[in-house]
């Protein structure tokens, strides 16, 4: 399967959990249109063989395919598969093309299922294995190169089976994603986007990438900036006003625009509430600052109630 | 609706991104760097009275090993090879001697025993295993759980848990698919079966010596320390397989209505019966037809080499025997090597190997020795001096261990350090060996406990957190049970 950069591309990964089912109804009305390639991946941590005492944990797999029994993470893919045909973004006239890659490490390999449309549109269901869930969602990005990457984080107590996405692995995905990334989180689809944005260029950039995926679902844009002394309003409204211009530019109305004063995080997070996502711009985080994640976009990933988008 | 199903042509995937940066590789090996720096410390600090130069240097490396095996930032293996390349260069050990150190009968009964798995496991004999339990129990989820711990137990009694644990594993899941394809409806009736498996193994796995690798360690440490051939009172540390067997197997029979009553209180399955996924099971291993030749030939084979275990390890050695097994399903054809030699993984005997030559080095260099004696002493401080408590006292210390890494290597590595405790108690070396060992099975807490527990977790039908919510009250039921086992049972047999 080529992957085709003119697309728009979209990453979902699934886990299982009615998180990730919630974030799918979210990812058909980004994907909505014919220029739209989803691929839902669920990625299984490769069997740790000494955890076996010494007896190959593949050989127990073997035997268990014998007895027809699926492999982990088979039918998370295919519930997800069902729900896209109940929604009607995808049926059963769809072409369909199966693919194993073998994996030093897991007989078992990488399996996947792409399907597509009489118009060209393509459903990919992808059955990875990886060291860590983390390592093989950051290795997918890093091999295609997704227009946008959503995770559904479980909620506390049912993030520890296996194969699961918890704090853990969006914390590790999130800081070392180089594209879009959208943490789900009990997601409605149709209150807006919240977009907030400095008067760093690469904000401006994100924040038009951002208005531009909102429309493919008809989603309302909002923008925020939020200086945190009184003599920072000039910055943030020269912030408002160039964001503005980028995304009118794009061809996308803005429903609302907001200067606030106060601390970042918490004015963030508290306007943030009401919305379907909150958009953050974050620069490529090096080095130290890196190891110990420190920046605002990490810290409203971390405390917002409802789902955040980082964009680097 | 149509399956999706993955059958397809191979395409060879060239290579993945290895090296995600700097910070990534600083962030999955910080354990590696803590670990060095403890090390570090831990070597260049002044020496505490009462312990050799040298032993300050094995309790380091062992201090090091251990926090490498329970964080796992490099692979295991990799660890084996530390310990042994520590032992030359930190040491001054000439490296014959190192590597002398690593080959035991212990090793060539995890060799062989690895082989053996590899070689029962393909036989393919679990669907008639799985008719045996649903024959015997009926269909009462209560009685099938029974049938589990009691069939896989009575396996791993005597082949090591991983073989058991794999030939179970496909019977449970077919069963609860069976039941429901939806796991919510079966979260509580997957979490019995799965824990009668893993649990059954481990409360078994200590009944006789080939139930796992840290029986036939002890027999080791006893052999090593305490036989002097040319002194006939020490062949009583001569422990043949009966006699284990005799000391242990009432242990794990007495647990079996225990740990089924307790997975049916923790986990509460919604479903009492499950009649309708019984009977669709019997349908599907009655597709099997009678026992063929081969099947006859691979239990021919296991009986032997149990026979061999039983009558003949005392001259022969544990390991020996299971090597025999292991040749024996190679000669008539009944495994390929290539399957050995891609179901085993070779490093775990490497590891085992080095974590054996380490606890040598604990005795010889007296680590060992002022372990114990600090222990003690703390202990001593809260009143515990002898008896029972103290056997508590050193079950709790193993379980706290075995938790957190292998159960072989916690015995290798306690093994000198409780011995020691024996000489210094008056206690025998007997009992302290068999409490050591028998706590060692007390993994019930976390996934990484024991093989059994990975591959039942493997499944993805359990969490991390049913490990504790079940296995802290397996802990404290297999302690009473060893407790009173030591205190009542073992003396009437003579220890």
């Amino acid at each position: 399967m080529a992957f085709n950069q003119e697309r728009f591309n979209l990453l979902l990964c699934v886990d299982g959990s009615d998180e990730s089912y919630r974030a799918l109804r979210y990812a058909v009305r980004i994907g909505k249109g014919n220029d739209a390639d989803i691929t839902l991946l669920y990625v299984r941590p490769i069997d740790k063989s000494m955890g076996g005492g010494g007896l190959e944990l593949n050989l127990t797999r073997e035997n268990m395919l014998e007895w027809g029994i699926d492999l982990p993470g088979m039918e998370h893919l295919e519930r997800a598969r069902e729900q896209l045909i109940e929604t009607g973004y995808m049926d059963e006239e769809w072409k369909s093309e199966t693919i194993h890659r073998e994996v030093i490490g897991d007989p078992l390999g990488d399996n996947m299922v792409v399907y597509t449309s009489p118009s060209g549109a393509q459903i990919t269901l992808k059955l990875m294995v990886s060291p860590s869930v983390a390592r093989g969602i950051l290795d997918e990005c890093e091999l295609n190169p997704y227009n946008i990457t959503i995770i559904a984080m479980q909620e506390e107590g049912e993030s520890r089976a296996r194969g699961g996405i918890n704090w853990n692995v969006t914390r590790t995905v999130v800081t070392e994603h180089h594209g879009a990334v959208l943490l789900s989180r009990g997601i409605e689809e149709s209150h807006g986007h919240l977009i907030c944005v400095t008067a760093d260029e690469k904000s401006i950039a994100a924040a038009q990438k951002d208005a531009v995926m909102a429309s493919r679902c008809n989603c309302p844009v909002h923008l925020l900036s939020v200086a945190e002394l009184e003599s920072d309003i000039a910055s943030a409204e020269l912030a408002i006003k160039l964001a503005s211009n980028a995304i009118e530019k794009a061809g996308v109305s803005i429903e609302e625009a907001v200067v606030a004063v106060g601390d970042p995080v918490t004015e963030i997070i508290e306007r943030g509430k009401p919305f379907s996502v909150i958009v953050m711009a974050d620069s490529d985080v090096k080095g130290l600052r890196r190891f110990f994640r420190t920046s605002v976009a990490y810290d409203v990933l971390k405390k917002a109630y409802n789902s955040v988008m980082i964009i680097r | 609706m149509a399956r999706f199903e993955f059958h397809a042509p191979r395409i060879q995937l060239t290579g993945r991104p290895a090296l995600r940066g700097l910070a990534f590789f600083l962030n999955e090996k910080r354990w590696f760097f803590i670990a060095m720096l403890v090390g570090v410390i831990a070597f260049l600090a002044p020496t505490p009275e009462g312990l050799t130069r040298e032993g300050q240097i094995v309790l380091t490396i062992t201090i090091v090993a251990v926090m490498l095996f329970i964080t796992e930032p490099v692979p295991l293996p990799s660890v084996a090879l530390m310990i042994i390349v520590a032992q030359v260069a930190l040491l001054g050990i000439d490296s014959s001697i190192v590597a002398r150190s690593m080959m035991s009968d212990s090793v060539f009964f995890i060799l062989g025993s690895l082989m053996l798995a590899v070689a029962i496991v393909k036989q393919r004999l679990d669907k008639r295993i799985a008719f045996l339990i649903i024959k015997m129990t009926g269909t009462k989820t209560a009685n099938v759980s029974i049938g589990i711990i009691a069939v896989s137990g009575l396996m791993a009694s005597v082949i090591g848990e991983h073989t058991v644990a794999a030939m179970m594993l496909p019977v449970a899941l077919t069963l609860i698919s069976l039941v429901s394809k939806d796991r919510k409806q079966v979260r509580g009736l997957a979490a019995v079966l799965l824990f009668s498996i893993a649990y059954g193994c481990s409360i078994a796995s200590i009944a006789t010596p080939s139930g796992g690798a840290r029986n036939a360690i002890m027999i080791g440490y006893w052999r090593e320390f305490f036989f002097d051939p040319f002194n006939s009172e020490t062949s009583k540390f001569i422990v043949t397989y009966v006699k284990w067997a005799i000391y242990n197997y009432p242990l794990f029979l007495v647990q079996i209505p225990f740990v089924a009553f307790l997975l049916l209180k923790v986990f509460k399955p919604e479903q009492k019966n499950i009649s309708r996924a019984v009977v669709r099971l019997r349908e599907q291993v009655e597709e099997q037809g009678p026992m063929k030749a081969r099947d006859w030939v691979a239990i021919f084979g296991f009986f032997m080499t149990l026979m061999g275990w039983i009558f003949f390890s005392e001259g022969w050695g544990l390991g020996t025997i299971a090597l025999v097994g292991a040749t024996f399903f190679l000669i008539v054809g009944l495994v390929q090597w290539s399957d050995v030699n891609s179901g085993v993984n070779w490093g775990v005997v490497l590891l085992y190997a080095a974590a054996i030559s380490l606890g040598v080095q604990m005795k010889d260099s007296q680590a060992a020795e002022w372990v114990a004696l600090s222990f003690l002493k703390l202990l001593g401080a809260v009143g515990i001096e002898e008896g029972v408590s103290l056997w508590g006292a050193v079950s709790l210390l193993t379980t706290l261990t075995t938790n957190a890494m292998s159960n072989g290597a916690a015995v290798a590595v306690l093994g000198p350090i409780t011995l020691d405790i024996a000489n210094m108690t008056g206690e025998s070396p007997l009992r302290m060996g068999f409490i050591t060992t028998v706590s060692s099975s007390f993994a019930y807490l976390t996934v990484v406990g024991t093989p059994a527990a990975t591959i039942v977790y493997s499944s993805g039908y359990l969490k991390s957190s049913d490990f504790l919510k079940a296995g802290l009250w397996m802990v404290i039921i297999s302690m009473i049970v060893l407790l009173l086992a030591a205190a009542l049972y073992w003396p009437l047999i003579g220890l």
